[in-house]
């Protein structure tokens, strides 16, 4: 009886020992990803799911997403990176983040560059080393009113629309029913002609939206204004807004607050609150991020009336940036994480975040889908045609946040062109250091 | 003496607990602030070398950080005379008996269970021009107004504060009118005494000590703001509102300079210290 007992325990021991040392190897690996939530959260999280019930078994990886909040993901990511942690394997990032980034970020080797778009994989190069994996691309559209822009071609309408041009602008301008080929004086004279102030009979009260907040994202969309009319930030590596161009640019944003084309509000105004201008019908046209076309195109006001155009200028610009990946350096994880990160390379991955509802940087994933959102056909064509980013170097995220600061009391009129643009340019001048 | 002794090492492996945990999560950030303050620390350079004093040269010259500091102590002064008066007030009206008390006390203590944050967010949406349930009210009234235009952004951003905070001065100023005497009044009723003498001579000097806390929670609390402004305005437009604390952030997590940031933390406790021992004597909170 004794010996059955004994017998019994030692098996149970013996099977146990066996268990604990097979057990390592099939135990998978855990991948942490911080991402923040959102579309892009939602869309990663089914790549996450389908890898792994299917690749992450085969490569012993299991992925998890850890959403943060969307408005200080990269604060968190910041104290994360200074403390060197290796809490999480890959980072979010952004090509405008990448250089500030880099040093906590490994190389990813073996990408394919040709399947990208070339604004958004070229981004997210710091001195010729991949250091992020591109997912979705943000670029910026002139959306306006199709129903009102058709209705500028009458007689009555052109008369009144030369008149208002002139009180406003000071030049007597004749519409311009075809966006896509609009100067900043045809955009103008065209939200002059929509804003009841100048025209009681426009149906929207306000013919532009300003997105004018002290906000890095809304430099961002300025710069189109700035690239648009030949500006850039730095020339010949020397600061460059305080010239013609930056100041016509400052104008522009400032000639839209103080003639009251925007809602006084939008001095506050980003990105949700420029969408609630254009849906509620009290504005007709904005310069507003590609993401905002699902929206647009289905709620309110806006609701099968929305056209897209590429941002006005004589040269046209866009802005064009990638939402990413990258692998922590301190990670100590890595094999795995490149595994889960040689399969976000996919076609494949990035086809299941597409349905999802990213907006994946491969143009021929973006053609395919175009029956479900028009504007991916656009995206494609403005950010080969139109599409720039500053590529300023590790200082990039700080400057667009000190422009903004910077720029911001004269897009809404609390100081002139050529005040803030000295100072805009010695803070160029400072961070380009 | 041996006695005495016993007392002090029993009292010391006592609170030995407490200080350990006091080292851990008061001194040693204190110390690390301190340490980042004298070092060149940005998030794009890896290295992080020693810079002496430059960081808090630069502070001190940098107009963003004198501009905050003045914003802040105008908002903090501001936000908090409003809520003291208004907290007052309220006060004086629960003072009496009247029908449905006990529902609205429970609702005007409703704003200061919510997070600020969350509150931020719902004003966003709730006094937005062209969504907004309070605009699209009172346009209905003939009032266009743009709540968040810049020429009444300070004004908003205190009265947001007020809606949220009033509540708590409120809270204080009630429960120290409950501790009143009633005789005391009864005494000045006799005396023909009317009833704007009696808050003048008896309640407000009784309150004194009352309105003193509230006055020093809600300017610290004031000068801390933070997340309210950050989500409404962004400190913005220009840095026409931004507090001490959106400063301190943004160098840190925007510009990456954890160094700058650190000496404007140190620089701002430098600034604010010597005002306490001040501000204990004034209002007499000093324990004995």
């Amino acid at each position: 009886m004794r010996l059955r007992k004994l017998f019994t325990a030692a098996i149970a021991a013996s099977a146990l020992v066996a268990g604990m040392a097979i057990a390592p190897a099939y135990a998978a690996t855990e991948v942490k990803m911080i991402l923040w939530p959102g579309p892009e959260g939602e869309a990663m999280q089914k790549v996450v799911d389908a890898y792994n019930a299917g690749q992450g078994k085969k490569d012993g990886v299991v992925v998890k997403q850890v959403l943060l909040s969307r408005d200080n993901t990269f604060a968190k990511e910041a104290a994360l990176m200074k403390a060197k942690s290796s809490e999480y394997d890959i980072y979010f990032t952004a090509s405008y983040l990448v250089g500030q980034h880099a040093p906590y970020l490994s190389e990813i080797k073996g990408v394919n560059d040709k399947i990208y778009l070339k604004a958004s994989i070229d981004g997210l190069k710091v001195n010729k080393k991949q250091m992020a994996l591109p997912l979705d691309t943000s670029l910026h559209f002139m959306y306006y009113r199709t129903d009102l822009v058709s209705s500028l071609s009458s007689a009555a309408n052109t008369a009144k629309y030369k008149q208002i041009s002139k009180t406003v602008l000071g030049k007597e301008l004749s519409p311009n029913t075809d966006p896509e080929t609009w100067s900043w004086d045809d955009a103008l004279a065209t939200a002059a002609f929509f804003t009841q102030k100048y025209n009681p009979d426009s149906p929207t009260k306000y013919g532009y939206a300003l997105p004018a907040k002290n906000l890095l994202y809304n430099t961002m969309i300025w710069n189109d204004v700035l690239w648009g009319l030949g500006g850039n930030w730095y020339k010949n590596g020397q600061p460059n807004l305080n010239t013609a161009s930056g100041k016509a640019a400052i104008d522009i944003y400032r000639t839209i607050y103080t003639k009251e084309l925007t809602s006084p509000e939008s001095s506050q105004w980003e990105y949700a609150e420029t969408n609630a201008a254009l849906t509620s019908g009290n504005a007709m046209m904005a310069l507003q991020w590609n993401a905002a076309y699902s929206e647009l195109s289905k709620t309110g006001a806006t609701s099968g009336k929305v056209g897209i155009a590429a941002p006005p200028g004589k040269g046209q610009r866009t802005h064009v940036h990638a939402l990413a990946v990258g692998l922590n350096k301190y990670s100590k994880k890595q094999a795995a994480a490149q595994k889960w990160m040689k399969h976000l390379a996919t076609v494949g991955a990035m086809k299941n975040y597409a349905a999802a509802g990213g907006v994946p940087s491969m143009p021929e994933i973006l053609t395919t889908m175009v029956s479900t959102n028009a504007s991916f056909a656009n995206i494609i064509t403005y950010a080969g045609k139109y599409g720039y980013s500053e590529s300023a170097g590790a200082r990039e995220f700080d400057i667009y946040a000190k422009l903004a600061e910077v720029l911001s009391p004269a897009w809404v009129g609390q100081k002139t062109a050529d005040e803030v643009a000295s100072a805009a340019d010695a803070a160029l001048k400072s961070l380009r250091k | 003496m041996i006695r005495q002794r016993k007392d002090k090492v029993s009292a010391f492996v006592l609170a030995s607990p407490l200080l350990l945990f006091l080292s851990a999560l008061v001194v040693w950030p204190i110390y690390l602030g301190i340490k980042t303050s004298l070092s060149r620390d940005l998030l794009s350079e890896f290295e992080i070398t020693p810079a002496g004093l430059d960081n808090f040269k630069a502070i001190l010259s940098t107009p963003d950080f004198w501009s905050a500091l003045r914003f802040t102590i105008l908002f903090a002064v501001v936000a908090t005379l409003l809520e003291g008066l208004l907290g007052f007030l309220l006060a004086l009206v629960f003072d009496r008996k009247f029908p449905g008390k006990r529902t609205l006390f429970s609702m005007v203590l409703v704003p200061i269970m919510i997070a600020p944050s969350l509150m931020a967010v719902m004003y966003r949406l709730i006094l937005n021009e062209n969504i907004g349930i309070i605009p699209g009210f009172l346009q209905k009234f003939g009032w266009d107004i743009s709540i968040f235009d810049q020429k009444y952004v300070f004004f908003t951003l205190v009265c947001l504060d007020a809606i949220q905070y009033t509540s708590f001065a409120f809270l204080l100023v009630y429960a120290a009118l409950q501790n009143i005497p009633q005789e005391i009044y009864e005494s000045a009723a006799i005396d023909g005494a009317r009833y704007r003498q009696v808050i003048a001579r008896i309640t407000i000097p009784i309150l004194r000590p009352a309105l003193a806390i509230i006055a020093m929670l809600r300017l610290i609390d004031s000068f801390r703001t933070f997340d309210t402004i950050y989500i409404l305005t962004g400190g913005g437009p220009g840095t026409s509102t931004q507090t001490i604390g959106i400063y301190i952030y943004k160098t840190a997590f925007i510009t990456g300079d954890f160094g700058m940031a650190s000496a404007a933390s140190v620089t701002l406790v430098l600034l604010l210290a010597p005002l306490m021992p001040w501000i204990i004597k004034q209002f007499r909170l000093d324990v004995k």
